[in-house]
């Protein structure tokens, strides 16, 4: 019954191919909850506030989802708002502090952490207890959602992966005779073939609001098997692994493989710069070539994992996720509507939004995820190597990360390693200090 | 005028009150009720004073025990003294974005004042169409800030970029105005005292607009150069405006989060990283509450401190 | 009554900009004024390079445009069809025109008391309005949103409003008594002989005379209330109760930016500002804004 009233609905809105699928979906959504929440609760109205993680259409047609809820009964019925990155952070806090925050949100990639810390969120064991009947628990891509688990429970639930990958412009490589490197060796002899030709190497980031330079060079760093954070969640930044890799990089530097003003750039400036044919192969998020669009976002190819020196390869990826807080009008609600959004959000993909990679199978499997090679290859490819802020240590978010997630001193870190004018030992020195002085034992 | 009247006018001018007794008897001041002027001018007062403590003193109070605590964004945390401002008073990246506030600040006051007051002088002089330059030149203030970031951020940044290209043109390529910590910090400054400059020039502009002209004949008279009349005669005329201008152009440039954090988030390496910029940081991205607090009042602490000692100048220029 | 009226038609020349002798010129002569133009004209000209990108910039075809033309005027079309823009234009005008008039019936009698009443209260109470205002706008917002919440003006243009009207205050009170300290005392002193209250004269003398200060007290609260986004991004939550700066940011995406789109709003929002300065701009003058704050 309310499976076909939000099917109707849905297709009056022009999703006629996806009708069957979201009718059969909501309806499996609505027996699954409706089971549990026999026993009542309120029929508070549930609050969901999304960011914008698309272009202009994502927001719109979230909000269609959204309110296509129909929810079991005993249950309250969902609103959509929509927050603006801009200042999100105190837009959450002052709201959450104020107690008129939502009951179920996305926001940061750290922000279920901090909010756990203050016992703000209702953790998702129970939720994901449900979804292991369902099926949509086996259908998260596999080991995601152990990445959100802290030592009381699931603070958030992955929503969309944000993953840092090798790009490359296939024409200019071709018309230069450069083979797509494969390891770090072969990549330095690209960048310097490139390099007499008036093209950088190594296309990255890290100014106002960018701090895709830093994720490269972590992403970097857990390619050679290092990365920031040991088994304890604690900072452990200066090992020979990290050194190797940022030398890696300051070599880049050095030979003028990398723009001098990579520093300061924006992503707009980067993305100027591969519209310019300046930037001939470069590390960004999955969504570069839409971005930079017209006939050179169609040349930009992503390349395979590099192998590292130490034989291994990795990269870093961020799982951005939906947290419930404890302050709803119905925990069973917010359980009820997420697992109604998880089984019918696959449109937010399959009609290119622009959002982040989908954390279910059934979504990457789609045709019309298919049909882009780039998200296929990062899918298959990227995503089983790559590991969250917590490696070496651990493939888990923690606390912890919010002292390097795209704060002052991951911001002061990258550019001195892009300004080249470091030692790779001393620049890991200071982020270690700087990162222990702030992080919570 | 009687002798009565000219007691009440003083009475009036010293805010003792004009109504309220008979003409000619001395306020007996201990038993007066007070009087109507005063209970006028209370009533005048009033609703800003309202204002005040609701808007402007709750979150400064607020803000004061935030500084004293260990809290986050949500939790008040627990009393801490002043270990906060301990902290931050004795971390290197307090004193040296104090020091680029310092950059920033007098060459944001003095740039935009010098700029504002000769575009002011240029204007006041007889111009065909000069009214449309008056508002073309205020459009740098107008402008929305991430705007004008944006388009700078265009202007210069990339290799492709305008300004690059034309310096490439006359003999200087590579030119880093955002990646370098030194011609970023200048960049910004620029930046700064383009968006500031209008208000200074209409400041001073309104003040010119006072200066008789008879005493610049006068002077031009005694044989006195240009830049002898300007020094002698405009410059101490318009020395109150300016002191004024330069206050508020303080505070303006201290407290100035956007155009340094859209233009360059404060880098490359924390260059342009301002006390406010730090602020900023310290509590929404470092999540440091208290010690981010700290570093505002800080800040707010020695802007008072400045303005307190522009402002006797001011008092001392009216004096004279 | 008579010596009011009389009073207050007399001119004043002491505060307000007298046009004759704007258009002094002491180095006369065809040649000269050419020349003058020439110069402010080249500097204008570089001084509004940046805006004139913005101009350029919304009329490009922004990302994922079928169009070829060099110049478009897509943005600008997409922009009041997709979007709420006009929602967001009449609340910003709304917020800004109710925050300047507020501003100014509030500033006013303050000011007047910080002009005319001179004494350690006073003196005191003038230093606090520049106390509470040198703290930044950034560390304020989040008790100012429990404050509000509390109270029910979040996501409230009333809401808003009220902290512009606050944020504006300190300056416009300021402005408001240097203005009135160029009005010359004798002028209430006539309406008080003929029997006029503090505030009858108030509003027949004082006020009557202070158009230009009015008028630049009310540009500036103008200004504040028309670009602020960092209490409107926190406070105004959905999309028909946005202002044009948080409409503007709603271009903004995780990692791509429709600088298109965005261009065509900061056009949008550059108009009534800009309309407002050419139609009132003989009468801006911010000169001696801290009079009543050098007077004591």
């Amino acid at each position: 019954m309310e499976s076909q009233s939000s099917g109707a609905a849905f297709t009056r809105r022009g999703f006629i191919g996806l009708a069957g699928a979201v009718s059969a979906t909501a309806l499996l959504a609505a027996c699954t909850t409706g089971g549990g929440s026999s026993g009542g609760g309120s029929a508070g109205v549930i609050k969901f506030w999304n960011q914008p993680w698309g272009g202009t259409t994502f927001n719109p047609l979230d909000k269609q989802i959204t309110l296509a809820y129909k929810p079991p009964k005993g249950l309250g019925k969902a609103t959509y708002q929509e927050i603006q990155w801009a200042n999100f952070t105190q837009t959450y806090s002052s709201a959450v502090a104020s107690n008129t925050g939502p009951a179920v949100s996305s926001g940061g990639g750290t922000q279920a952490f901090l909010f756990e810390s203050q016992g703000k969120i209702a953790y998702a064991d129970h939720l994901l207890d449900s979804w292991k009947k369902n099926g949509l628990y086996d259908d998260f891509l596999p080991g995601l959602i152990d990445t959100l688990k802290t030592k009381n429970g699931y603070a958030a639930v992955p929503y969309n992966l944000d993953m840092r990958v090798m790009w490359y412009n296939k024409s200019l490589l071709s018309k230069y005779g450069v083979a797509v490197p494969t390891d770090w060796d072969t990549y330095v002899a690209a960048c310097k073939t490139l390099k007499s030709h008036g093209i950088y190497g190594y296309g990255t980031y890290a100014g106002a609001g960018g701090f895709t330079g830093g994720h490269n060079l972590v992403s970097h760093m857990i390619n050679n098997g290092g990365g920031l954070f040991d088994s304890n969640n604690q900072p452990n930044c200066v090992t020979p692994e990290n050194i190797e890799a940022m030398d890696w990089v300051l070599g880049l530097v050095k030979n003028g493989y990398v723009d001098p003003r990579s520093a300061t750039y924006t992503a707009a400036n980067a993305q100027a710069q591969y519209k310019a044919l300046k930037f001939g192969m470069g590390w960004d998020t999955g969504g570069l070539a839409s971005n930079v669009g017209g006939s050179v976002g169609n040349d930009l190819v992503v390349a395979s994992p590099l192998t590292g020196p130490s034989g291994k390869k990795g990269a870093l990826f961020f799982p951005n996720n939906i947290m419930m807080y404890t302050h709803t009008p119905s925990q069973k609600g917010s359980e009820a509507f997420l697992t109604y959004y998880y089984k019918n959000m696959a449109p937010l993909w399959t009609k290119n939004t622009g959002i982040g990679l989908p954390p279910l199978k059934s979504i990457a499997a789609t045709k019309e995820f298919q049909s882009v090679p780039n998200n296929v290859k990062i899918i298959n490819e990227w995503q089983p190597i790559s590991k969250t802020w917590g490696a070496p240590g651990s493939n888990t978010v923690f606390l912890n990360v919010t002292t390097v997630d795209g704060t002052p001193a991951m911001d002061t870190f990258t550019q001195g390693i892009l300004g080249g004018k470091v030692t790779a030992k001393a620049a890991l020195t200071t982020l270690q200090n700087t990162l222990k002085a702030n992080a919570k034992p | 005028m009687t002798a009565s009247t000219a007691e009440r006018l003083n009475r009036a001018r010293r805010g003792v009150g004009v109504s309220g007794h008979g003409p000619g008897a001395p306020a007996p001041r201990r038993k007066s009720v007070i009087s109507a002027r005063a209970w006028t001018l209370l009533a005048f007062a009033l609703p800003s004073l309202l204002l005040l403590l609701l808007i402007n003193l709750y979150p400064v109070i607020y803000a004061g025990i935030q500084s004293i605590r260990n809290g986050d964004l949500i939790n008040a945390g627990d009393f801490v003294g002043f270990a906060n401002y301990a902290s931050v008073l004795s971390s290197p990246q307090f004193w040296s974005s104090a020091q680029f506030t310092l950059i920033f600040t007098i060459s944001g006051v003095f740039g935009s004042w010098a700029v504002g007051l000769a575009l002011a002088l240029l204007l006041r002089t007889r111009i065909p169409a000069g009214n449309v330059f008056k508002v073309l030149l205020l459009l740098p203030w107008i402008v929305p800030v991430v705007v004008s970031a944006t388009s700078w951020n265009f202007l210069v940044a990339t290799p492709q970029s305008p300004i690059p290209i034309l310096f490439t043109a006359l003999g200087m390529p590579n030119v880093l105005f955002l990646a370098s910590p030194v011609l970023a910090q200048v960049t910004v400054c620029i930046f700064k005292i383009w968006i500031s400059f209008p208000f200074m020039m209409m400041m001073m502009a309104s003040a010119l607009a006072s200066v008789d002209v008879n005493v610049y004949e006068a002077a031009k008279m005694d044989g006195a150069s240009t830049w002898q009349t300007f020094r002698g005669v405009t410059l101490p005329i318009i020395s109150r405006s300016t002191y004024i201008s330069w206050i508020l152009m303080t505070i303006f440039c201290v407290n100035d989060f956007p155009t340094i954090f859209l233009l360059t988030g404060g880098g490359p390496v924390n260059s342009t990283t301002s006390l406010v910029v730090l602020a900023y940081r310290t509590v929404f991205q470092n999540f440091q509450v208290g010690p981010g607090v700290a570093i505002a009042f800080l800040m707010t602490f020695v802007l008072v401190v400045i303005s307190v000692v522009l402002y006797r100048q001011i008092r001392k220029v009216n004096v004279e | 009554m008579t010596q009011i009226v009389a009073a207050s038609s007399r001119p004043i020349t002491v505060g307000q900009v007298d046009v004759r002798r704007r258009r002094a010129d002491h180095t006369s002569g065809k040649r000269g004024q050419w020349l003058r133009f020439l110069l402010i004209a080249v500097i204008t000209a570089i001084v509004i390079v940046p805006i004139f990108t913005v101009f350029l910039l919304s009329l490009q075809p922004s990302l994922g445009s079928t169009s070829t033309a060099a110049f478009t005027l897509e943005n600008f079309a997409n922009v009041f069809s997709q979007t709420s823009v006009l929602t967001w234009l009449t609340n910003s005008l709304l917020v800004t025109v109710v925050t300047v008039v507020i501003a100014v019936v509030v500033a006013a009698p303050a000011g007047y008391v910080l002009s005319r009443a001179r004494n350690k209260l006073v003196s005191g109470y003038s230093l606090i309005l520049f106390v509470v205002q040198s703290l930044p706008v950034v560390t304020a917002v989040i008790p100012l949103f429990i404050l509000f919440a509390q109270i029910g003006l979040v996501d409230n243009l009333v809401g808003v409003t009220i902290i512009y009207v606050g944020a504006t205050m300190s300056v416009a009170i300021w402005m408001m008594a240097a203005y009135f300290d160029s009005i010359p005392i004798t002028l209430e002193e006539a309406a008080w002989m003929d029997g006029a209250s503090v505030f009858g004269s108030f509003t027949r003398v004082v006020l009557r005379n202070s158009l230009p200060g009015i008028l630049s007290t009310a540009i500036f609260s103008f200004l504040l209330a028309w670009n602020d986004y960092l209490i409107a991004v926190v406070f105004l939550r959905s999309d028909g109760n946005y202002t044009l700066p948080v409409g503007l940011e709603t271009f903004f995406q995780q990692n791509a930016t429709n600088w298109g789109l965005v261009m065509a709003v900061a056009v949008v929002m550059m108009l009534p500002p800009v309309l407002l300065f050419a139609f009132l701009n003989r009468y801006f003058s911010v000169g001696g804004i801290g009079g009543s704050l050098a007077g004591k």
